[in-house]
């Protein structure tokens, strides 16, 4: 393979998002091991959010939340912080490398409206459970963390009820079907191109120095930006979309997403493990209703919205417009249950004991629990799957006699 | 990547600026209304759309004859 036909099948054309899933899942266990947490983005969206109240004189350090996440020095100074930024710079350089980023604005306002109030419900769902689709489900579950399947399973329910509601014929924007005797010419500009690819490896090559540099300095934080770097090109390049996995079941009858992710989950959980069993602290939260109402909610919004917390970072830096609202919205949405949680915490989460699935069925039987459940959900998804075809069968047929008629 | 596409369409959805699900969506529903035999041009510039538009075309019995990748745009043609 010449460097040309590299460059086209790897960088430029899409991946392929089963494999893509699975190695984030493998790299996302690393991370674990080699930072000593795991992979979440939200944390760090509500410390961002923090950060701008003290800029306009707020103390939010002293509210209970940001004593449990912390909110110490600068986002340069966390682990989190240093990974989104590597994260940030691996979305960047993947989507410059494809010449994928276009300044992509809505159709239509109530695209604006939906992004913002999505990502406003999602963003306080997802903390108030303590996670996202990461921390509470993809890194989560492998953690061995019960609030993590009470989470997965509320924004299953939650994703069915906003799949419902953005459907509805306000959300529609009139679509035309045109009659036409030729396709649409389709083509970029290869100067353009060119740069943008060669840009792409600037902003690459100098993520990975820094990752590098920093690894010398302060070996936990270097990984970080360099395992971020990796988690931006995987959801970036393989275009991974939780909420398509939860979505789409229910639109379109599509399992791909969901399967992809189940084995991600699966392949993750067994190297957690070892990490556990050699005495790296998993990360447990309260299974309260805090995860249950947390995910329905997430569930929603994130179909409202059109992409979770991980989504809208790929899209955002796309050029994708309607995505810096959801951005925006995840924040607002993270920094308000930050700001509320002193009242609501004891009733629906703090009162709660932090369930470790280890520790209530033993290392091996919390192990076997965990495989049985992920086995429980494919199975799901597959029968939903079946389902979802047999009963579309079914009205065709009926429409077609009728119409025969 | 750069040939031009054999196929002619009969119809088009221009879907640029629409974000998931809609182009999918769209796509499905306009798919029963061509005739048999017939083929749809999809054009979206939704970059997820390329692991929703062919799998769910092919899910519902379209055959997808070709996906081309341009830059930010990408372009399906589908028969019915």
């Amino acid at each position: 393979m010449n460097w040309q036909e590299f460059k086209r099948q790897y960088l430029i054309q899409f991946w392929n998002p089963l494999p893509a899933v699975i190695a984030a899942g493998v790299l996302s266990t690393y991370y674990f091991g080699l930072t000593g947490t795991f992979w979440a983005v939200t944390g760090e969206f509500t410390r961002w959010g923090g950060h701008l109240l003290q800029l306009l004189g707020a103390h939010p350090e002293s509210w209970g939340y940001f004593q449990i996440i912390g909110l110490e020095g600068t986002p340069l100074d966390r682990i989190d912080g240093v990974m989104i930024i590597g994260m940030f710079a691996g979305c960047i350089a993947a989507a410059l490398w494809a010449n994928n980023i276009k300044l992509r604005r809505p159709q239509s306002r109530i695209r604006i409206y939906q992004a913002v109030a999505g990502g406003i419900i999602a963003g306080f769902g997802a903390r108030l459970a303590m996670g996202c689709n990461l921390a509470a489900f993809f890194t989560g579950i492998p953690q061995f963390s019960l609030h993590a399947w009470f989470f997965a399973a509320a924004t299953a329910v939650g994703s069915l009820a906003g799949a419902k509601f953005t459907l509805l014929p306000l959300f529609r924007t009139p679509v035309k079907l045109q009659k036409v005797s030729t396709a649409r010419p389709l083509e970029q500009d290869p100067m353009r191109a060119r740069n943008r690819f060669r840009l792409g490896m600037v902003v690459f090559l100098l993520a990975v120095a820094w990752g590098i540099a920093e690894l010398f300095a302060a070996p936990k934080m270097g990984f970080a930006i360099l395992c971020g770097i990796g988690f931006g090109l995987l959801i970036e390049r393989a275009q991974i979309c939780f909420t398509s996995a939860f979505r789409d079941l229910w639109i379109t009858g599509r399992t791909h997403m969901a399967k992809a992710i189940v084995f991600g989950i699966a392949v993750s959980a067994i190297g957690i493990f070892s990490y556990v069993q050699l005495g790296v602290a998993p990360k447990i939260m309260w299974a309260g209703p805090n995860a249950i109402v947390g995910g329905l909610m997430f569930g929603f919004g994130i179909v409202l919205a059109g992409g979770c917390e991980t989504g809208w970072m790929y899209r955002a830096v796309e050029g994708q417009v309607h995505y810096w609202w959801v951005g925006a919205g995840n924040v607002i949405g993270a920094t308000l249950l930050a700001w509320c949680w002193d009242d609501i915490a004891p009733a629906l989460a703090t009162d709660y004991d932090k369930i470790n699935l280890l520790e209530v069925f033993g290392p091996i039987g919390g192990l076997m629990v965990t495989y049985i459940l992920l086995g429980i959900a494919l199975a799901a998804i597959l029968l939903w799957e079946r389902h979802f075809f047999r009963r579309k069968n079914a009205t065709a047929t009926v429409k077609g006699l009728a119409y025969d008629r | 990547m750069t040939d031009e596409p054999v196929v002619v369409p009969d119809y088009r959805l221009d879907m640029l600026g629409e974000p998931c699900p809609y182009p999918a969506v769209a796509t499905l529903e306009a798919m029963p209304r061509l005739q048999p035999g017939e083929v749809l041009e999809v054009i979206s510039d939704c970059p997820q759309s390329i692991n929703n538009i062919p799998i769910d075309a092919r899910n519902h019995g379209y055959t997808v004859l070709t996906i081309q990748q341009e830059g930010p745009t990408i372009r399906y043609l589908i028969r019915r």
